[in-house]
């Protein structure tokens, strides 16, 4: 425990500096000298959008990656989970097991591999992707889905698009488990009230199991939030930022800041903007769970 | 339950137990939909697996095929020699790698946070409440964030490429504590204050009185960590910088990097690294799945 304290403390002192492993710097943790103190100048050079430096603009334009990603999953996670677990809750039982099985592989698949799987399915070539369009359309499709700097939807580019798709495939898994276990702790008695008093399917869904989901709704959203702010595997694999830096996400930039340039002192102030962005979330999250649920 | 809006159409006052069976049509419009839905949903949704499975038995040629073959049109198990017998680096030196990094890990997590659970939930001491919610704040800590000063840590502990680096950095995990810190509340305390009378040591309850009723909580626990150790890529991609110190998923890019054009043997490594996991997991499946739904995940 009091090991945590120390990296806490460190974190926030390398980001009041300009600190490079490179040189030797002075002091403890060879924090002074070379590396010199330069207070809160990282965080405004950071948030300096009038004259931003190189770095600062790569930080920016990586936040803004990282929240339309965030805010893209989202919506398309519980748009996707919420549905499938009540389809599937109301197939034959003896479907069920392998259903859910068939969703939740791909959470305890290795991000790399699922990385390194949907690399292949997107090969331009090779892959699966481009095979079932030629096959579709009767012309043969090279679409470069990872690397064409100049292909976006609705102004967003397609290979942030890409490793969202595969990242959804990789996460709803669940959320989908965790929808399932609430909805099996629903009452019948109380789907059966609604059923005698003559509400259809989407009446039902929408009248009794949506308001008794609002709970283990609003706690996985926000730990989706959280975890898809934090993403890092798959788009360090599949794109490493590129093309152009239109996928290049925020934990990338603290990785790359930090160990492939050793800019370490920049690299603790953003991963310190990362953590205040997830305690945020988290503080919205428990107004949220603090409401009283009646019903 | 006034939102339901057709309130008025129910059926008046019949012998209530006769209406609650659902009316059960046979086939109906919306079931085939259902199932038809659901089987797309689900073919979408293995298909990548598959096309990893099948890449893997391909033939260097065919895999190079414009338009691709979707299921090999000569099945071969060339891929998976070439992999396990390449003498730069062999496979089974990262198996082993991989293996006693969890393996170790999932040991000294489940003795920590049995540990520091049984002491929060079963002692009243100063500072306890403090401890314990900043323990909690601590799960929120991105990875990203402790990276930076973890690294100059075990640099300056000459952890670095080393595989002690990535245990020493995960002997309290606070997700676990707090799991079991909820089990262990629900052991009596009737039952501690007795061994205690009958001249138990503090260490002693903890083993024979504490463990042995949280058994179904460790398992799934174990089986968590494994999990996250045997995937885990950013924290063993910062630590183990040559080759033969790396973990499987790590090891995996790197090979990708290698042999970029070979697709063939990147999916039957990645084959190597899912497989086995996924084979385990299907049997213990029901215990991930209660964790997960438990806790809320992680």
């Amino acid at each position: 425990m009091f090991f945590s304290l120390l990296p806490l403390v460190w974190v926030v002192a390398l980001s009041l500096f300009n600190y490079s492993p490179r040189r030797e710097g002075a002091g403890i943790g060879g924090l002074g000298g070379d590396n010199p103190f330069v207070g809160l100048d990282n965080f405004k050079q950071l948030f300096d959008f009038s004259n931003p430096s190189l770095l600062s603009q790569t930080f920016q334009t990586s936040l803004k990656v990282t929240l339309i990603f965030a805010f893209i999953v989202l919506p398309l996670n519980l748009v996707i989970t919420l549905p499938l677990a009540v389809m599937i809750e109301s197939v034959a039982r003896r479907l069920r097991p392998l259903l859910r099985t068939i969703f939740f592989m791909p959470v305890l698949t290795s991000a790399v591999a699922v990385a390194v799987i949907w690399q292949y399915v997107l090969n331009p070539q090779y892959g699966l992707a481009n095979g079932l369009l030629t096959k579709i359309t009767g012309h043969t499709q090279i679409i470069s889905w990872l690397n064409d700097p100049s292909l976006t939807v609705l102004g967003i580019p397609v290979a942030l698009i890409a490793i969202t798709v595969a990242y959804l495939w990789m996460d709803i898994g669940y959320n989908l488990v965790i929808f399932i276990a609430a909805l099996q702790g629903i009452p019948r008695s109380l789907t059966e009230a609604s059923l005698l008093d003559g509400a259809n399917a989407w009446q039902r869904f929408r009248f009794v199991t949506l308001p008794l989901l609002k709970p283990t709704i609003m706690l996985a959203a926000v730990l989706t939030m959280i975890s898809s702010f934090q993403a890092f595997d798959l788009f360090q694999v599949m794109t490493k930022g590129g093309p152009d830096n239109q996928s290049r996400v925020l934990s990338l930039d603290i990785y790359e800041n930090a160990f492939t340039f050793q800019s370490m002192g920049w690299a603790a102030a953003e991963s310190l903007v990362l953590l205040v962005i997830v305690l945020l979330i988290t503080l919205v999250q428990t107004r949220m769970l603090r409401t009283k649920w009646s019903y | 339950m006034a939102v339901l809006p057709a309130l008025e159409t129910r059926p008046v006052e019949e012998s209530a137990v006769a209406v609650v069976k659902p009316p059960r049509r046979g086939v109906s419009f919306g079931r085939v939909t259902l199932y038809v839905l659901l089987g797309v949903a689900g073919v979408v949704a293995a298909l990548p697996f598959f096309w990893m499975v099948f890449g893997a038995f391909k033939t260097g040629e065919e895999i190079r095929q414009i338009p691709p073959t979707f299921l090999p049109q000569q099945w071969t198990l060339s891929n998976f020699r070439t992999i396990l017998d390449d003498p730069t680096l062999p496979l089974t030196t990262f198996y082993k790698n991989s293996l006693f990094v969890a393996v170790i890990n999932v040991i000294l997590t489940l003795f920590t946070a049995s540990l520091l659970g049984f002491i929060f939930a079963k002692y009243r001491f100063r500072g306890r409440q403090f401890l314990f919610w900043y323990l909690m704040a601590l799960m929120m800590v991105p990875t990203s964030v402790l990276m930076i000063p973890n690294y100059l840590i075990l640099s300056h502990l000459g952890l670095l490429n080393n595989l002690w680096g990535l245990i020493v950095t995960a002997l309290i995990d606070p997700f676990a504590v707090f799991v079991m810190r909820q089990f262990i509340m629900s052991v009596p305390d009737e039952q501690i204050e007795s061994a205690r009378i009958d001249g138990a040591s503090e260490f002693r309850i903890y083993r024979s009185v504490v463990l042995p009723q949280v058994k179904p909580a460790l398992a799934t626990l174990g089986l968590l960590t494994f999990m996250f150790n045997w995937n885990a890529y950013l924290w063993p991609l910062i630590v183990l910088q040559q080759n033969d110190k790396r973990t499987i998923p790590v090891i995996l890019t790197w090979y990708s990097t290698q042999h970029d054009s070979q697709l063939n043997l990147v999916m039957a490594a990645s084959v190597l690294l899912v497989l086995p996991v996924l084979v385990f997991f299907l049997f213990t499946q029901r215990w991930i799945v209660t964790g997960l739904t438990l806790t809320g995940g992680k």
